[in-house]
């Protein structure tokens, strides 16, 4: 037996022994045949194109093994996962909406210097709480169905909002 | 059935029409086709897996390996005949040349 005939069938033998329980069956196939191979060349050109696809049968079969195999606590710890990101995601987009009215305010400000609006209490309350508040209130009542965690997100925001206000109305 | 038929998974398609009821070898069937071993199986397997093929050994004879042999089950010889378009030609000749070589 020539050396790469060799060479071919160990690595067959190789394969037949250690391949996934899956691919072994196959790969005792491809060994068998090895011995209806004339030429020691041909023989290895078999045994490594062979050993190619029990590699890609055996990855084929592990990839679908991990996407159909989730652990119960997994999946609950994946839900978990997304609705928080859900939950966080509304209340970042409500501060951001909230940041926004009152840099609206200080904007017009800025660009109307003597309008006096950068002092007067009514503009701040009206662009970073009540028309923020509202724009919370629809988007909750839009996204509750769709998107239950972002639209609680935002409901939260808005009320730690709108008790911050409170409060600083009721200590200044 | 969602089996992508390349024209290599034609080839062995039309390789096993041919007396469809026999079985037959792995290394035969990569003779018949001109498809290399890593290209074969694959297909082989993909069709067996898809209960399109059927395996069995062959008891082989003494001092030998047994070997692995294919053939359509019915429902495998119903898809390809419903599915698969008619042989070509020029493959159907050389398919048969094999065959009556052996």
């Amino acid at each position: 037996m020539g050396s790469p005939r060799n060479l071919a069938t160990r690595l067959l033998a190789a394969l037949a022994r250690y391949a996934p329980p899956e691919s072994r069956e196959w790969a005792s196939a491809m060994l068998a045949e090895l011995d209806f191979i004339e030429g020691d060349w041909p023989a290895l050109l078999w045994a490594l194109g062979s050993a190619a696809a029990i590699a890609r049968h055996a990855a084929a079969n592990c990839r679908s093994w991990l996407s159909n195999t989730k652990h119960p606590k997994e999946e609950k710890m994946e839900s978990t996962g997304k609705k928080t990101v859900g939950v966080l995601s509304g209340a970042g987009l409500a501060l951001l909406l909230a940041f926004a009215g009152m840099g609206i305010v200080q904007f017009i400000g800025f660009i109307f210097p003597d309008s006096g609006v950068e002092h007067m209490q009514w503009p701040h309350f009206l662009g970073a709480i009540v028309i923020p508040e509202i724009v919370f209130v629809i988007s909750a009542i839009v996204l509750w169905r769709k998107r239950p965690p972002v639209a609680l997100g935002i409901l939260l925001m808005g009320a730690a909002i709108g008790v911050h206000v409170a409060v600083h109305f009721a200590t200044h | 059935m969602n089996l992508r038929l390349s024209p290599q998974t034609l080839l062995v398609l039309d390789a096993f029409l041919l007396h469809a009821e026999d079985w037959k070898y792995g290394y035969d069937l990569s003779r018949i086709t001109g498809l290399k071993s890593g290209t074969l199986y694959p297909i082989l397997m993909r069709l067996a897996e898809r209960k399109l093929l059927e395996t069995a050994w062959e008891a082989g004879e003494p001092g030998r390996p047994p070997r692995h042999m294919y053939r359509f089950t019915p429902e495998g010889l119903r898809y390809t005949r419903a599915n698969a378009p008619s042989p070509i030609p020029d493959n159907l000749g050389r398919v048969a040349l094999e065959l009556g070589q052996r």
